[in-house]
């Protein structure tokens, strides 16, 4: 702070952060309170506080590429404990989210996730390709007839594939551009506010941070530290292990389709499939509690990027269930519709993914990441 | 003033509390020619002013102010003083309130010379809430070394009782009287000042500073006591832990205050106070250390803000922009650790002391419990709100606002004039 730094106030900004659940920010009169009692906030720059008036003051580019933002996990700790109400834990996931747009490219669909009026307009993106593409490839069938019924006689595993494999591509492709910038821009401002000893990042050092605080992230220890909503861990260890157990799920069966070439549906008894079934009613436990939780909440403001990350994730489980259940059931035309709607869910969740609350997955990680390399 | 103008009194004044700012309003009335009522809820006047060791910024004993004022109202036949009194009742309008006061008995008659005589063969031992606890008296005691009146109390809520009596054998001017019953008077008056002063917010509320759970933490009405000469230590500040005179001690400021969770407001004093207090340990201990953590210091007014800076100069004394919001205890040496931010240099700060004081704000006496009248309104944090269009009823000091005692002062002579001019019906 000794240091001269010319101040550039973003309105704009804050009046994103405002609409983005920090409403409260400006209530704030740098006391220190959060950045004492946030049990996760290291003893060198501690945050929440420096965030707090940074975002008072609009200043964007402080903000963005700070890696403390990240470190966060919205305890709700220092909000509870605020003498304001300024509840610096919603303001700081606001400045998140607001990160992650500005490291998503192209911006305007960043802007379109963020925005509830397109919510129509995303949903309906993945319906049209399906159909155009099912159509012109003649993959699609809408009589498919059959004893059993076969999700792939309706839309067929070549047209799912066709579509997820170069869409995992492009978010794959959009999320290391953003990386690239997001690394490079946490690093100067860590070097700049003093927050590191390492004068540049080495790739190898890096990776070695990255394997020593998997662990941490698996077990959720940082986000269990937290007192106030200590009963959020829970729900979201529920839902990041089903993701966990679907990707498996979806990996081993994507080799035995085209490896081995066997053709689902598979058996119930398959351990395999446990594991699906096992993930799939865990995301729905852990997504509905996480709603609750919310919902029950009065102190944690909640806005539309929250609602629309829970409400995707929720409409995934369901619609996966409710797919295999109508399929069990023998109710084959409700089937087919639920397995089209389920994708189209999928589609969602997938290809937005750098653009929603949940890209917080790769960010937050590799902030971690970083965090234990730079020694912070 | 002409001799004619001087006392057009009709009609008198009842005054409610018996602190600096219900002195200064029943002496301001009570001078220009009114009849006037105090009523006292402690068995002594002075009210929290009494507690202090010294004024800031002057730094001289409030006893000085004090004993002017009991001065006054000794002269002054015009003053009426009920010690051990409550409102029980208000009736009517501006102009003629009929009150109802309740006179608890003090077992102890005007026949009383302090020689302490009593004292000596009490069996029973009682908690000194004068001092805060921190020490104790018997069952019969002076409320405290210069009380106006200067007469003994007993404490009927641990008194034997006849059972008992040593002190009746022992007292030999006959002042003592356990038959003593409460009794209720009734008292017309055309204007009432309720002064009910203010309590120091309850600092066991604030979890996360440690009081009532850790020995070596105190509030700043406390540090008050112990640098009192007449005070549970006799003005040697001793950490409470082991008596021990501490090397460093902690400020805390806005314990409490301007906090939504506790107390919204500023109460406006606590700096002061502290700033006032570092002088305390700084005369005392020549090397003491001196930790204020901060939100903001306010000393408001070009005396303050003079103080403010001599106090800046000091080398002892470091002044830290963070508040605190986490303390530990060492069990061993019972010192104390406070951690803040320091939002100036961006670091955490984990600070040992000897002690600590919590810089608790002032919650008014009628925050919880509301005045007998259904003619006053309240702000939401229980201050009484005046309202002169009505009149009749005013509130002075604390129980109006936060004040110093200067402003309590100012204030309370303006109630005396209001309180007047609903006599004078102007």
């Amino acid at each position: 702070m000794a240091d001269k730094y010319l101040v550039e106030p973003d309105v704009n900004f804050v009046k994103e952060i405002v609409r983005l659940g920090g409403g409260d920010v400006k209530k704030c009169f740098q006391c220190a309170t959060c950045s004492v009692v946030c049990p996760i906030s290291p003893d060198n720059k501690p945050f929440p506080r420096k965030e707090m008036i940074a975002a008072q003051w609009g200043l964007k580019d402080k903000l963005v590429s700070n890696l403390d933002i990240w470190l966060c996990h919205q305890c709700g700790d220092c909000s509870t404990q605020c003498p304001r109400g300024a509840n610096p834990g919603d303001v700081l996931g606001a400045i998140r989210s607001y990160a992650i747009s500005e490291y998503a490219v192209p911006k305007w669909l960043a802007k379109a996730v963020n925005d509830p009026e397109k919510l129509p307009v995303l949903m309906l993106i993945p319906v049209v390709i399906f159909l155009v593409l099912g159509f012109i490839t003649g993959l699609m069938n809408f009589s498919p007839g059959g004893e059993e019924i076969v999700h792939s006689n309706f839309f067929s595993s070549w047209l799912v594939d066709l579509i997820f494999v170069p869409l995992t591509v492009w978010v794959i492709a959009i999320f290391a551009m953003g990386l690239n910038r997001f690394i490079k821009d946490m690093h100067e401002s860590a070097v700049r506010e003093g927050k590191t000893n390492k004068s540049r990042v080495e790739l190898a050092g890096f990776f070695q941070a990255f394997v020593r605080i998997l662990p941490v992230i698996l077990k959720h220890s940082k986000f269990t530290e937290c007192s106030e909503n200590k009963d959020r861990a829970t729900a979201h260890l529920m839902v990041f292990y089903s993701f966990i157990g679907l990707f498996i799920v979806t990996n081993i069966f994507f080799v035995v389709l085209y490896v081995f070439q066997i053709h689902g549906p598979y058996s119930q008894l398959n351990p395999v499939k446990w594991l699906a079934n096992i993930s799939g009613i865990a995301l729905v436990i852990g997504s509905a509690l996480m709603i609750k939780n919310r919902m029950a909440k009065t102190t944690q403001s909640t806005s539309y990027k929250d609602w629309y990350l829970l409400g995707l994730v929720l409409g995934l489980g369901l619609t996966g269930m409710f797919t295999e259940m109508t399929r069990l059931a023998g109710a084959a035309n409700l089937s087919y519709f639920m397995y089209f709607i389920h994708l189209v869910f999928v589609f969602n969740l997938f290809a937005y993914l750098p653009f929603s609350k949940l890209a917080h997955i790769v960010y937050r990680t590799v902030a971690m990441a970083y965090a234990e390399y730079a020694n912070r | 003033m002409t001799e004619e103008k001087a006392a057009p009194a009709s009609g008198s004044i009842l005054v409610v509390g018996g602190g600096i700012s219900g002195l200064t309003t029943a002496l301001e009335a009570a001078e220009v020619g009114y009849e006037v009522f105090i009523v006292e809820k402690n068995p002594y006047l002075g009210g929290r002013v009494a507690q202090l060791n010294q004024y800031f910024p002057k730094l001289c004993p409030p006893s000085c102010g004090l004993e002017i004022n009991f001065r006054r109202i000794k002269d002054n036949p015009r003053i009426k003083v009920f010690t051990l009194a409550e409102v029980e009742k208000v009736d009517g309008t501006a102009g003629s309130y009929n009150v109802s006061i309740k006179l608890n008995p003090r077992f102890v008659n005007e026949n009383c010379v302090a020689c302490d005589d009593c004292v000596e063969v009490c069996p029973v031992d009682r908690n000194n809430e004068f001092n805060f606890n921190m020490d104790k008296t018997k069952a019969i005691y002076r409320p405290n070394e210069m009380s106006f009146p200067m007469r003994y109390v007993i404490d009927s809520s641990v008194c034997k009782g006849e059972e008992c009596g040593k002190c009746i054998e022992a007292c030999k001017y006959s002042a003592i009287d356990l038959n003593m019953a409460a009794k209720t008077i009734n008292l017309t008056v055309g204007a009432i000042v309720w002064a009910t002063g203010w309590v120091p917010y309850d600092a066991t509320k604030i979890d996360n500073l440690g009081f009532g759970k850790y020995d070596n933490i105190v509030t700043n009405m406390m540090m008050e006591r112990l640098a009192a000469p007449n005070g549970p230590t006799k003005g040697k500040i001793l950490r409470p832990s082991d008596n021990k005179e501490p090397e460093s001690i902690a400020f805390v400021q806005c314990a409490g205050s301007r906090d939504e969770n506790h107390l919204p407001y500023c109460s406006y004093i606590c700096c002061m106070a502290s700033l006032k207090q570092a002088t305390y340990v700084r005369e005392r201990f020549a090397d003491a250390k001196i930790y204020i953590f901060y939100i903001d210091i306010r000393t408001p007014g070009q005396r303050y803000e003079k103080f403010y800076k001599k106090i800046k100069e000091d080398e002892n004394i470091f002044l830290i922009k963070g508040k605190v919001a986490e303390v530990s205890e060492d069990p061993g040496s019972k010192n104390i650790t406070v951690v803040a931010e320091n939002a100036v240099t961006g670091e955490k700060i984990k600070q040992e002391v000897d002690m600590v004081v919590l810089a608790t704000g002032m919650q008014p006496a009628t925050a919880d419990t509301k005045l007998p009248t259904e003619d006053l309104q309240y702000s939401e944090d229980g201050f009484i709100v005046n309202d002169f269009d009505k009149g009749g009823m005013f509130a002075a000091g604390c129980a109006n606002k936060p004040a110093d005692v200067v402003t309590s002062n100012q204030n309370a002579t303006g109630m005396a004039l209001k309180a007047i001019q609903t006599m004078v019906k102007r």
